[in-house]
């Protein structure tokens, strides 16, 4: 299982995890799934990833929104990608549109194929078991206007993960207290900072911290 | 991801809005074409309020300084109103001498225009024009360029319908008779406004909505703004009726202003200025034409040239509508007659063009022929050669291709993109098996194939598989909801033009691709980023926006005229279909603002659901 854990940030800050990410294809003439978490207005973020990668000399990438309609002929070809990212954008909108169209079966069971699964912020938090953290802290959290009652995501590792994070007293205050609610650890980076997963070995990229059971540690100094 | 709002605020000077008081009644034309028009005394009218003020436009045009907020202060809410908040002093109030409180008397006198209206007995134009709207005047704004500004819902005037089909004048706001009681409504003034700001952003020449005045009980003032509001049948009334002097005032008047406002340039003098007159006007209502078939616009023109403007532009949102699919069977109901359709509409678009032939030599000669003696007018070939020429030109822009690629298509991939043009039509003109139906407003004979969603998907599919996509996964993306089993039905000939439409299809692409030495894939790329703009999956139709005014109209007492424009400037965003300024704006890449769906989930969702309607 390979999976990738963007924080956010600007395309230059994401380059090391760019370069880790593109090394694990093994395909000649790759083929990247762009999933929006929204329709709306993604078409210039989509034009965004495409020159994000195009550098690397990616020259197929599918477009393809998860909360309009969508014709089982293009998730055929979506499903065959060497990448697919999950953009960044509101958590539960996002989640709610990939329940609602029945498509974390197909996202796992391509995972499990050996396909890359990328996400970036929200894409990020949903891979893991929960979008919990997407609720908190509460100064900065993205709105649950969809009325997501059910947080439970992918499940595709056991542990949870905060981007965008600020090394500050007020968020660390904020995430150890979290970190008492759950059980497993979780990774707060900053931007430009993320996590790759290749069959269990993780390996962090760019400085992360740790919440766990109360406490900070900060790995990858 | 919402766009940057100005948040800058405004220095608001003491003379910050000082170009409203340009828009005071007096227009050019009253100096320089009398007869044109009916002069009315005007009143003020109280008790209105701005439900509507569109900033961007009054920023434009230059109303507001470039750094006004969004939001309506004091002062220019009184602008608005003593500028706009208007009642004519018709020939009903003068009969019955209806109390006016002098100081409400407006100084100057504001013009109802005259022009020709096929639903208007006699035909000539003699009874017919502004109804129910008058001319606020004009000003200049800060480009230097002259904008008309005209009103609809200020009063009944001589010129309505109603008038001359019951003969006696109305009181303005007479309940006993609708469209002839000289007001207007909300709902109409919304419907409007989002219909034409969305086609404004996606280069559709239109009039745009200044500003929504409400009254009680849903009456409304709608304000509204071009650069020349001067419409084909103002000039035909008077070519019609055989005035010589009016009709050639009219048309240098119009020439002028075109030259004026650095529409046209290097107008030739003396007479031969009236044949660049024509050659321009042949050319822009060919390519309006091309241009309302290409994007599926419904706008139903006739010989009268009334539901259009000189320059091309959408007047008159009545009737307009955008089809989602190429209803091309749809006819608008008008009680006494059914309306054209969308192909017929190239024809009256050329009859138009004959009429300005008509009139150029009636200019030139002092003696009106027959229409019919110009049946064989060489502009009428120019015309049929502008339509093509245009159509083509914006069809291969439909595909996705970008500017050095559609330049190279029309010039060395004539013969491919004619036979595509050909197999594309064959699709899109597709009509379902089960025949003409009754609709809300008309008749339709339903389309059944989205051609949006095959421009959008198939470069994509190309793009993965590099190869055709077989006949049934063709089918499915191309299938809309009015398709019944029977009309998807696999035929030998229908599986012929898949094959060829797919066929075409590579082939233009690898002949992009070779001439401007790239790879297919590359071309396919950039086709399928620019192609998911083009031919979104959401584009609003006239159901559409009937449908969100409905519910724009039921939330409106929660909504005050600031969030009205803040909705209204995310949708139109939303609805920019244009990718060569959508994809160059620059968004950051950490999307979090949640709230940014939020207001638009209902409107979202209207125009998902109706995406496929009239």
């Amino acid at each position: 299982m390979r999976l990738i854990f963007y924080s956010g940030g600007e395309v230059k800050q994401n380059k090391n995890l760019d370069d880790v990410l593109i090394s694990k294809i093994a395909n000649p003439t790759p083929q990247m799934t762009y999933i929006p978490y929204a329709h709306y207005e993604s078409e210039i973020h989509f034009k965004e990833f495409v020159e994000q990668y195009q550098i690397y000399g990616i020259e197929k990438f599918i477009y393809f929104p998860v909360d309009v309609p969508y014709d089982q002929i293009l998730l055929r070809e979506v499903l065959k990608s060497d990448i697919i990212h999950l953009s960044g954008g509101n958590t539960f909108y996002f989640l709610a549109s990939l329940k609602k169209h029945k498509l974390m079966p197909l996202l796992k069971t391509f995972v499990k194929r050996g396909g890359i699964l990328s996400g970036l912020s929200a894409g990020a938090i949903i891979m893991t078991p929960s979008i919990d953290t997407a609720a908190y802290p509460e100064f900065d959290c993205d709105e649950n206007y969809e009325g997501l009652k059910n947080f439970s995501s992918f499940n595709l590792v056991n542990f949870h993960f905060y981007p965008h994070y600020k090394n500050s007293k007020r968020y660390d205050k904020a995430l150890k207290h979290f970190s008492k609610k759950i059980d497993a650890p979780l990774y707060a980076c900053p931007d430009g900072a993320g996590i790759f997963l290749d069959d269990q070995q993780l390996r962090f990229i760019g400085q992360t911290a740790c919440f766990y059971q109360g406490k900070k540690f900060i790995l990858n100094k | 991801m919402r766009r940057i709002k100005r948040s800058v605020v405004s220095t608001k000077s003491a003379n910050s809005y000082h170009r409203f008081k340009q828009i005071n009644g007096i227009h050019p034309l009253q100096s320089e074409v009398p007869g044109s028009f009916v002069k009315y005394q005007a009143r003020k009218r109280h008790g209105g309020k701005v439900a509507f003020f569109n900033f961007n436009l009054a920023r434009e045009v230059g109303l507001l300084n470039l750094d006004h907020q969004d939001q309506i202060n004091s002062d220019l809410e009184k602008e608005i109103l003593n500028t706009f908040s208007l009642l004519i002093i018709n020939e009903y109030d003068i009969i019955n001498q209806t109390p006016i409180e002098k100081e409400d008397i407006l100084p100057n006198l504001y013009m109802a225009t005259r022009y020709l209206q096929l639903q208007h007995p006699g035909k000539k134009g003699r009874t017919s024009g502004d109804g129910r709207s008058i001319w606020n005047g004009s000003f200049t704004g800060t480009d230097g360029k002259i904008y008309d500004v005209s009103s609809c819902g200020t009063g009944a005037t001589c010129l309505s319908p109603a008038t001359h089909l019951e003969k006696r004048f109305f009181k303005s706001g007479d309940p006993t008779i609708s469209y002839g009681c000289g007001y207007s409504e909300v709902d109409e003034g919304l419907g409007t406004l989002f219909f034409s700001e969305v086609l404004h952003k996606n280069n559709i020449a239109t009039e745009r909505v200044l500003a929504i005045i409400e009254f009680p009980g849903n009456i409304a003032i709608n304000v509204r703004i071009h650069q020349n509001l001067i419409r084909p049948s103002h000039l035909f009334a008077h070519l019609k009726q055989g005035n010589h002097g009016i009709l050639k005032s009219l048309v240098d008047y119009y020439i002028n202003r075109q030259e004026n406002n650095g529409v046209w340039k290097n107008i030739p003098k003396g007479e031969m200025k009236y044949e660049y007159f024509l050659k321009k006007q042949c050319e822009i209502f060919a390519q309006m034409a091309a241009k309302f078939e290409e994007e599926y616009i419904f706008c139903w023109l006739d010989w009268d040239g009334d539901n259009i403007l000189m320059d091309g532009g959408i007047i008159d949102y009545g009737s307009i509508r955008q089809f989602g699919l190429f209803h091309h069977e749809y006819r608008f109901d008008d009680v006494s007659r059914f309306s054209t359709n969308i192909i017929e509409q190239k024809q009256k678009a050329k009859y138009i063009v004959q009429n300005f032939i008509q009139a150029v030599d009636f200019i030139k000669t002092g003696k009106k022929k027959s229409i019919s003696f110009f049946n064989n007018h060489l502009e009428l070939k120019e015309f049929e050669r502008y339509f093509e020429d245009y159509k083509t030109k914006h069809f291969i822009y439909r595909l996705g291709l970008n500017k050095v690629q559609q330049r190279y298509v029309q010039l060395y991939c004539k013969k491919d993109i004619s036979e595509f043009q050909k197999v594309f039509s064959i699709f899109e003109r597709s009509k379902s098996k089960r025949g003409p139906l009754k609709v809300a407003d008309g008749i339709n004979w339903s389309a059944i194939f989205c051609m949006r969603d095959v421009l959008r998907e198939l470069p994509q599919l190309f793009l993965a598989r590099n190869k055709f996509i077989n006949d049934e996964e063709f089918i499915e993306i191309i299938r809309s909801s009015y398709a019944t089993k029977n009309d998807l039905k696999l035929t030998p000939i229908r599986r012929a033009q898949i094959k060829k439409f797919q066929g075409l299809y590579m082939k233009l692409a690898d002949s992009v691709a070779k001439g401007l030495g790239t790879i297919r894939c590359r071309v396919l790329l950039e086709i399928s980023m620019r192609s998911s703009v083009i031919n979104k999956y959401d584009r609003v139709t006239g159901d559409s926006i009937t449908k969100l005014v409905g519910r724009l109209m039921n939330s409106r007492p929660k909504l005050n005229s600031s969030e009205l424009y803040s909705l209204l400037d995310d949708f139109v965003e939303y609805q920019n279909l244009d990718p060569d300024t959508k994809l160059k704006e620059k968004r950051p890449v950490k999307i979090t603002d949640s709230k940014q769906l939020r207001p638009f989930k209902g409107l979202l969702r209207i125009v998902r659901d109706c995406r496929e309607g009239i």
